[in-house]
């Protein structure tokens, strides 16, 4: 009897400081977590007011301003628009000879290769 | 001794059973007390296995204290879902800003406290303060919306009774570009106009009361506009404003035909829905929603294309339009008077008052209310924007009021409204009701009336195309989009008269006119005649050029490739329909 008294006080004590240290995990983590949330919260604040600043700073009427203040740029014409199929086939690769200008190699020796260019001489003569 | 003890126990039950064991003096005193000892197991037991199954119900159900404890000094005002474009741009956001309260039963020296404050916050009057600061009540608003280096000095002058909360400020970082659809909120955060009102009356202010919306989880708003569209159109306008010398307003709209989002609306003058006071200038208002206008002869293409649809015309159709028609007192004249027989495409391209109305009477008074009915011109048009505007009926629909309403006098629609009409004149025949927010195509088919027979709308796209190639509406040819379009010309009524000198100019254009996406709208309030113009102030001079300078602007942006050589409206649009003429 007397043995199975000392066990219950003893089960009942390592209990109480199981419930402790539990209580005071709980606590703990919940401190953890409230902090946490209002990081997450500050930070999500932070990214909204950085997102407004960003938008404010990239709307499309001061990038308007600050290109027509500070760039040579035109807007588009229409002509300028063109699709890959409309580009010319790929001109079949050209020997080119290893000197130092490669392309008025080729028009001084051989002005019947294939290239975009023609040199006044053949161009009159054809 | 009974017969039967079990019986007898039985009968006396369990309570009888303890009391004996408990209180009776022929009980053995051992047996007694190990029943007393047992009894109190029992008690202890039960005792313990609630306070047991009460921890599992603590731990199962969160803890709200710990949740809440960070928000203590937050969310005053609600939170509001971002509004973003149809590309994901940000067209309003919530931004955290503090406030100053004070809580004037706990400020132990006003003076100190008003000098203090006074220092820090030169805009604050020093009088109204401490009449304020004097009063005996709880909870005062000091300044809302100041600087986190405000909040900083404040805070670190150490007032009793001054605080600070934070509150969501709604922020417009295009600032005037998208006014008027989104509109904007008063101090407390609520929609006051346009989508952001919209979204309170969508259930969101229930949630604020509720105090459910207090964080940014909400889920964004897409809207149906392009902010890059947005942009150009507004600085078109402007540009516009300045060179046609427009004395009241400019507006310009782009509509998706195939599902009847609005990709941009812009009304000039606007405001910044930062600064929510200069919405309440009346010359301010946004004209496309909540203004009617007799839109003069864009209307025209409503009458020919009820009598293309009816079958009684057809493009062959001829009218007579060699004298002026008369009604009454009343003439009706043609402004490009060709003083011949027209067929029906040169009563559209030469703008003919005299063949549209001839043509609308051949239709007869009711079919033509019918049709305008169908067409959705006849009632108020709801879209999400909360203002909206009644048209202006006649009462008494005459034949001499289905003569004018033909060249569109007479009648008195929202601008959207028309457009709402035209784009299904262009798109096959489907009217959608046109929206602010983004829509798939089935989604819009969803809500689609047919209204006019395809064939019909591909007649009155090649009208509009011969328009552009050789009538009123030369000056919107921008090479490579082939544009159609229609002019219109109103004159406005002055003292119950149509005035001469007052024009609200409109064009339409649809683009591409053989495969029709966009439906661009320009409406000149009072345009000038200027030496560029050569001292016109109508339409094809001033709102046709505007949209063609729109339209070169916005397609490549609206991803529409310029196409070159194509043939003319006759054979790129009516060969490709089966019926021609």
């Amino acid at each position: 009897m007397r043995l199975v008294h000392l066990f219950v006080i003893g089960v009942l004590l390592a209990a109480a400081a199981y419930v402790y240290e539990i209580k005071f995990e709980a606590t703990l983590q919940a401190e953890r977590l409230a902090k946490l949330r209002s990081d997450i919260r500050r930070e999500r604040d932070a990214i909204a007011t950085l997102r407004a600043e960003w938008a404010k700073l990239s709307n499309p009427g001061r990038i308007q301003g600050l290109a027509q203040r500070h760039l040579a740029l035109q807007p588009l014409e229409v002509i300028q628009f063109d699709t890959l199929d409309n580009l010319p086939a790929r001109v079949p690769q050209a020997n080119l000879p290893d000197v130092e200008d490669p392309i008025a190699a080729i028009i001084g020796r051989d002005p019947d290769l294939p290239t975009g260019s023609v040199t006044p001489a053949a161009g009159a003569a054809r | 001794m009974t017969a039967n003890p079990v019986a007898a126990t039985a009968a006396h039950g369990a309570a009888g059973l303890v009391g004996r064991l408990l209180y009776g003096a022929n009980v053995d005193r051992a047996a007694k007390a190990r029943a007393r000892i047992g009894l109190a197991v029992v008690v202890f037991a039960l005792i313990y296995g609630v306070i047991a199954a009460r921890l599992v119900l603590y731990g199962m159900a969160a803890d709200p204290a710990t949740a809440r404890r960070s928000t203590a000094n937050d969310a005053v005002a609600t939170a509001r879902p971002d509004i973003l474009d149809r590309n994901g741009e940000i067209l309003a956001t919530d931004v955290r800003t503090p406030s100053l309260f004070a809580e004037p039963r706990k400020i132990i020296d006003v003076d100190e406290a008003v000098e203090l404050l006074t220092a820090t916050l030169p805009d604050l009057d020093a009088r109204e303060l401490r009449e304020r600061l004097s009063s005996r009540r709880g909870f005062i608003w000091l300044k809302r919306e100041i600087t986190p280096r405000q909040q900083a000095d404040i805070h670190r002058l150490g007032i009793p009774g001054i605080g600070f909360l934070n509150e969501n400020k709604r922020v417009y970082p295009n600032g005037a570009v998208v006014s008027h659809v989104i509109g904007h909120v008063n101090i407390d955060n609520q929609g006051t106009a346009g989508i952001e009102k919209w979204l309170d009356g969508r259930g969101l202010a229930d949630l604020h009361l509720a105090g459910f919306a207090a964080d940014r989880l909400q889920k964004p708003v897409e809207l149906s506009l392009d902010l890059r569209v947005q942009h150009a159109l507004r600085d078109e306008l402007l540009a516009a404003r300045e060179r046609y010398k427009v004395k009241v307003a400019a507006a310009g709209l782009v509509t998706d035909v195939r599902t009847g989002e609005v990709v941009a609306m812009v009304s000039v003058p606007d405001y910044d829905p930062n600064d929510p006071r200069q919405a309440l200038d009346e010359t301010r208002l946004n004209r496309l929603t909540t203004g009617v206008f007799e839109l003069g002869s864009t209307f025209k293409a409503l009458t020919v294309a009820m009598a293309l649809d009816s079958g009684k015309a057809t493009l062959s159709s001829t009218f007579d339009a060699r004298e002026p028609l008369r009604y009454g007192k009343f003439e009706i004249n043609d402004y490009h008077a060709q003083r011949r027989i027209l067929t029906l495409p040169d009563v559209f391209t030469y703008s003919s008052n005299i063949g549209i109305a001839r043509m609308a009477l051949g239709q007869g008074i009711e079919a033509h209310k019918a049709f305008l009915r169908k067409m959705g011109q006849l009632e108020r048009l709801r879209t999400e924007l909360p203002e909206s505007a009644e048209p202006l009926v006649p009462k008494h629909w005459a034949e001499l009021n289905t003569v004018t309403i033909a060249f569109g006098h007479g009648i008195a629609v929202a601008p959207l409204q028309a457009v709402m009409a035209v784009g299904a004149l262009m798109n096959g025949g489907k009217l959608f009701p046109p929206t602010f927010l983004k829509r798939s195509e089935a989604e819009a088919a969803a809500r689609a009336k047919t209204v006019i027979k395809p064939e019909t709308s591909a007649r009155m796209r090649y009208l509009m195309r011969l328009n552009a190639e050789k009538g009123s509406a030369r000056r919107v040819d921008v090479p490579g989009y082939y544009v159609g379009g229609k002019t219109g010309t109103a004159e406005k009524v002055v003292n119950g008269h149509y005035s001469k000198t007052k024009l609200l100019t409109t064009f339409m254009a649809v683009l591409p006119a053989d495969q029709p996406r966009y439906l661009v709208t320009i409406i000149l309030d009072e345009p000038q005649p200027t030496p560029e113009t050569k001292g016109f102030a109508t339409s094809g001079w001033n709102a046709a050029p505007t949209a063609g300078r729109v339209v070169e602007r916005i397609a490549p942006l609206l991803g529409l490739a310029p196409r070159f050589d194509l043939p003319a409206a006759e054979r790129q649009i009516l060969a490709v329909t089966s019926a021609i003429r």
